[in-house]
């Protein structure tokens, strides 16, 4: 009982860090229509962020981390700045942004790997790796800290939505952008600022997992996959559908691995496996868009 | 002050690299009276983690070389090509290079890429040395000017075998990654515990992207063997081994593949991997490997680890033979290569040498080692050979 609670708190963190990805996606793609497969560059660009803060320059972690993540949401902003507006006000398909973005997956993979190269790169957490036990459920202090850090920033996502102005704004948009325009809702603001939103929380995503294992280029693609995946399965219009999406994914793949006695080398297939059933069971993930009005 | 400290490192290695490049180009102006020496190495591809130290090494071996007045009366000119560890691009750099005059070539990049390369060489027979641990690399083809000085892969794993049976093991647990290197590395694993007598009881895989290895591990400690052995190449994934093993206070002792003796798995598992032994082809107490060090303290401030010399040891097998052949011809090259019986490098064991008498892999059988992690640094040798 012991090892299922452990694993318990380890697979949460793993599915808040799914959840930061998939709520990354979903920022940008509520208010634009766009899926933003670079989700997954952000976040390892902000792990990459995060190492050159504290670990090159050593600055302090409560420090480090909102810089890795104001220094992601001004790549985002440029992002949709230089590559989706030109294109949104050329009047170009909606394809045209989706395969722009693919190109600035590139661009960010590559010039990343220009940077610092193929190696690996510690990144080491604020509270380190020490053992902590809350009841019965044990787990390191970086899996706490991923825990809450999540807790606090989808909290406040769902407020911002919920509760201001500013996010009914955003909800406008994604309803009808041309209504939303006419109602004199700035449009450029609201998708530049999804963006920066976007590519901060997938900040948050990298600089958070990144000590558990370590920084490097080649996890930008697992965060892209595993986000996505999360997303398709707690449903693409909430914001809550992005955290339950992320941990139902984390307690299926670690759950499968511990548990079911197959070789560990199949259970990379709970993945796929749940976002195509997902994606041909219930599209709409596990909860639905809320009703206009 | 940190960042000061990071610029000057920064600096530091910035002017290594170009003091080894002018001592490695020194020759280029007279490019006449200069012996051209080719090297393909993996600048920009997969291998480059390996590929790059060694050729810090074979840099460094070449400078000295040139500084003692260099070989046969003649600076040392090194022709440095890029493949990005792909086989084609292997193959069309050693024609280049053989069009450029090169009396050598150095392969520097992957199994695949070197055996490749290979293919071009073998129709001039210009002599083509390589560190690369492949047991098939001499086999597939019968290319007289081929040689292997780094530590075949059936020689690690046999090294390592023989030290888990000093250890009297009865039953292990074999983890490794996705890649292909990790598969191959843990078929060849099992298959030499079980020759040893060895049980695997219990094969985890922790697959690259992962964010975990908890559930594998604690499978592993249900499993309570005598032994854990770790056959996984891949960093990331190699670091939520040892975090998990230390999570779940794990005590067996870990036994790994040659793969953690680079030092990136002492940066990432800082701290994690104490008491880790773990295949190596360094033994830091042989005096050629403590020339070696004492050379590449000198150049770079800093103890070497054992990739670089494989490079060191490249360049300084090519230049005794060119020595003893008394020319760069290549068929006196290929004999004095061939003829390299007894010539002791940087790598393998205290008290042993190469020897080609029997074949072209001329790593001494018994040049292995076992090492152990201590004080976050590859630690003395705790076992040698395959007996």
């Amino acid at each position: 009982m012991s090892d299922l609670l452990e694993l318990l708190v380890s697979a949460t963190a793993s599915g808040c860090v799914y959840g930061l990805v998939a709520l990354a996606y979903l920022l940008v793609l509520r208010p634009t229509g766009v899926v933003n497969f670079a989700s997954g560059e952000w976040a390892m660009m902000g792990a990459f962020a995060a190492y050159v803060l504290a670990g090159m320059l050593e600055v302090p972690t409560v420090v480090a981390i909102p810089g890795a993540v104001l220094v992601l949401a001004v790549i985002g902003w440029a992002t949709e700045w230089f590559t989706v507006r030109p294109l949104v006000e050329r009047g170009a398909g909606h394809l045209a942004p989706i395969l722009a973005l693919l190109g600035m997956l590139v661009i960010y993979h590559q010039a990343t790997l220009l940077v610092f190269g193929g190696e690996n790169y510690p990144l080491d957490g604020p509270f380190g790796f020490n053992r902590v036990e809350l009841g019965p459920f044990a787990g390191t202090s970086q899996s706490f800290f991923i825990i809450v850090m999540t807790a606090v920033i989808f909290v406040a996502v769902w407020l911002f939505f919920e509760r201001t102005v500013w996010g009914k704004s955003f909800e406008a948009v994604a309803i009808n952008r041309r209504a939303a325009a006419l109602m004199g809702i700035n449009l450029r603001l609201v998708t530049a600022l999804s963006f920066a939103g976007g590519a901060a929380v997938a900040a948050m995503a990298g600089l958070l997992d990144g000590p558990r294992g370590s920084v490097e280029v080649n996890a930008a693609l697992p965060f892209a996959v595993q986000g996505f995946s999360a997303l398709i399965i707690g449903g693409i219009n909430r914001v809550e559908g992005a955290i339950l999406g992320g941990i139902i994914l984390a307690f299926a793949e670690d759950l499968t691995r511990r548990y079911v006695p197959i070789p560990s080398g199949l259970a990379l297939g709970v993945t796929p496996v749940l976002l195509i059933a997902f994606l041909l069971v219930r599209p709409t993930g596990l909860l639905r868009a809320k009703e206009a009005g | 002050m940190g960042i000061a400290r990071t610029m000057i490192g920064a600096g530091l290695r910035v002017l290594g690299v170009a003091g080894l490049a002018t001592g490695v180009m020194a020759g280029a102006a007279n490019a006449a009276d200069t012996i051209k020496i080719g090297v393909i190495t993996d600048k920009t591809g997969n291998a480059r983690f390996y590929a790059e130290p060694v050729l810090q090494g074979i840099m460094l071996a070449t400078k000295i070389a040139n500084a003692n007045g260099g070989v046969l009366g003649k600076k040392i000119e090194l022709l440095i090509e890029d493949d990005s560890n792909k086989p084609d691009v292997s193959a069309s750099k050693a024609q280049k290079l053989i069009d450029a005059g090169v009396v050598a070539i150095i392969s520097n990049s992957s199994s695949t890429a070197t055996q490749q390369a290979q293919n071009t060489t073998i129709k001039t027979l210009i002599p083509q040395v390589t560190h690369n641990g492949s047991d098939t690399l001499t086999r597939k083809l019968d290319n007289k000017c081929f040689f292997q000085i780094g530590p075949l892969g059936s020689i690690q794993i046999r090294t390592l075998m023989a030290y888990a049976r000093s250890k009297k093991l009865k039953t292990a647990s074999l983890v490794t990654d996705n890649s292909a290197l990790g598969q191959i590395l843990a078929k060849y694993f099992k298959i030499g515990l079980e020759k040893s007598g060895v049980k695997v009881t219990v094969e985890e895989v922790i697959p690259a992207g992962s964010k975990s290895a908890l559930p594998q591990m604690q499978k592993v400690r249900a499993a309570k063997t005598d032994a854990i052995f770790v056959a996984g190449v891949l960093a990331r994934e190699n670091t939520l081994f040892f975090r998990a093993y230390r999570q779940l206070g794990l005590k067996q002792p870990i036994m790994g593949s040659f793969n953690l003796s680079i030092p990136t798995f002492l940066r990432t598992a800082k701290g994690l991997m104490e008491g880790v032994t773990f295949i190596d082809a360094m033994d830091p107490a042989k005096p050629e490997a403590q020339a070696f060090i004492a050379a590449y303290q000198k150049e770079f401030g800093k103890k070497p680890f054992s990739l670089p010399a494989y490079g060191w040891d490249d360049m300084n097998f090519l230049i005794q033979a060119i020595k003893r052949a008394g020319s760069t011809d290549k068929a006196k090259l290929c004999a004095a290569l061939q003829g390299s019986t007894g010539w002791a490098g940087a790598l393998g064991a205290k008290g042993t040498a190469y020897d080609f008498s029997k074949g072209r892999a001329g790593f001494n059988p018994q040049g292995a080692v076992v090492r152990v992690i201590k004080n976050n640094d590859h630690g003395p040798v705790v076992h040698s050979g395959t007996k």
